[in-house]
């Protein structure tokens, strides 16, 4: 039994990849006095993935050099 | 004492919201406005939040993370008593003056979004595979069979078969669900699917959907409810009310 839908409105903690993906990757976008030269929500989730990896490696004890 | 900045969270109807309690870094939450609308900002202090903090800070997914959390949850509080047009995160200006200068300058595009926004409110449904599953319920199926040689290669194939049936099923699925859910939703926004390996999950997300529901319409959650339940092989994760971070863009949707 692995395919029990989830239903309704049960609101678990919301998860950092949905919250970036609206924060990041919609949201009215206004140019402020501070530009920070991000390429948007892409390279974000490309170094969180990087970040996220090597932390699973370094668990898992990659043997990885 | 640090040069400063306001942080903008949101844009709302002037009016609506006097908003309460703080933001970032334990700052009172303060309202700016301009001609019926308001900004709600707080105080931050620009060597954390000026250009070279953030570059710095960005790539820190602690510092992330306690960001978009304290920038949502004020979303969040805004959301729950009127209109509200988040903004995306990390919009700083300089001073409250350059806030109302913005307020101006996007005037009609801001009243335009808050007026999509207004009543509604953003819900999440994704759609999950579990690949491994179905890879090892056809490999159980052909574990079964008996046979050897020419048998196997026939089993092999009707596996890969079985399997490429399974991933057009899915993929179907996926467009099935979001029709239903476009039907019942006043917009809609295919986000991307998200990467396993960020989720943690171990199926393949098919369906990252945002839709636009009027609060306190029961037919969207009805009908993704059905969906699911007359599939029952599927993952079907409905998430839920979010504000409207999706559909709150000026650009003409």
């Amino acid at each position: 039994m692995t395919s029990t839908p989830v239903r309704g409105s049960e609101t678990a903690a919301v998860s950092l990849v949905d919250l970036l993906d609206r924060l990041l990757g919609s949201g009215v976008v206004l140019a402020g006095d501070v530009v920070i030269s991000l390429a948007g929500v892409d390279l974000v989730q490309v170094k969180l993935l990087a970040m996220i990896s090597s932390v699973r490696a370094e668990t898992e004890e990659d043997g990885m050099t | 004492m640090a040069e400063t900045g306001c942080y903008l969270y949101a844009v709302t109807r002037a009016g609506t919201t006097s908003p309460e309690g703080t933001g970032l870094r334990g700052a009172p939450l303060v309202a700016v406005e301009d001609r019926g609308l308001t900004a709600v900002v707080s105080e931050v202090d620009l060597t954390e939040f000026g250009e070279d903090g953030l570059r710095r800070h960005m790539e820190d997914l602690a510092w992330l993370e306690e960001v978009a959390r304290a920038h949502d949850d004020v979303v969040r509080r805004l959301a729950a008593v009127g209109a509200v047009a988040p903004l995306r995160l990390a919009t700083i200006c300089l001073d409250e003056d350059a806030v109302r200068a913005r307020l101006g300058e996007w005037h009609a595009e801001l009243d335009a979004a808050l007026q999509r926004v207004e009543g509604r409110a953003e819900w999440s449904v994704k759609l999950y595979v579990d690949r491994a599953d179905a890879a090892e319920q056809a490999k159980e199926r052909v574990s079964r069979e008996p046979g050897a040689g020419a048998a196997y290669l026939r089993r092999k194939q009707t596996e890969s078969q079985r399997r490429q049936e399974a991933n057009q099923q899915a993929a179907d699925a996926a467009e099935d669900l979001h029709s239903v859910a476009v039907h019942h939703a006043v917009a809609s926004r295919r986000l991307q699917p998200q990467d396993p390996r960020l989720t943690g999950d171990t199926g393949t997300m098919l369906l990252n959907g945002a839709y636009l529901v009027p609060v306190g319409d029961d037919t969207f959650a009805q009908a993704v409810e059905a969906f699911t339940t007359a599939h029952p092989d599927l993952r079907v994760v409905v998430q839920g009310p979010w504000p409207p971070y999706s559909f709150a863009s000026l650009e003409p949707q």
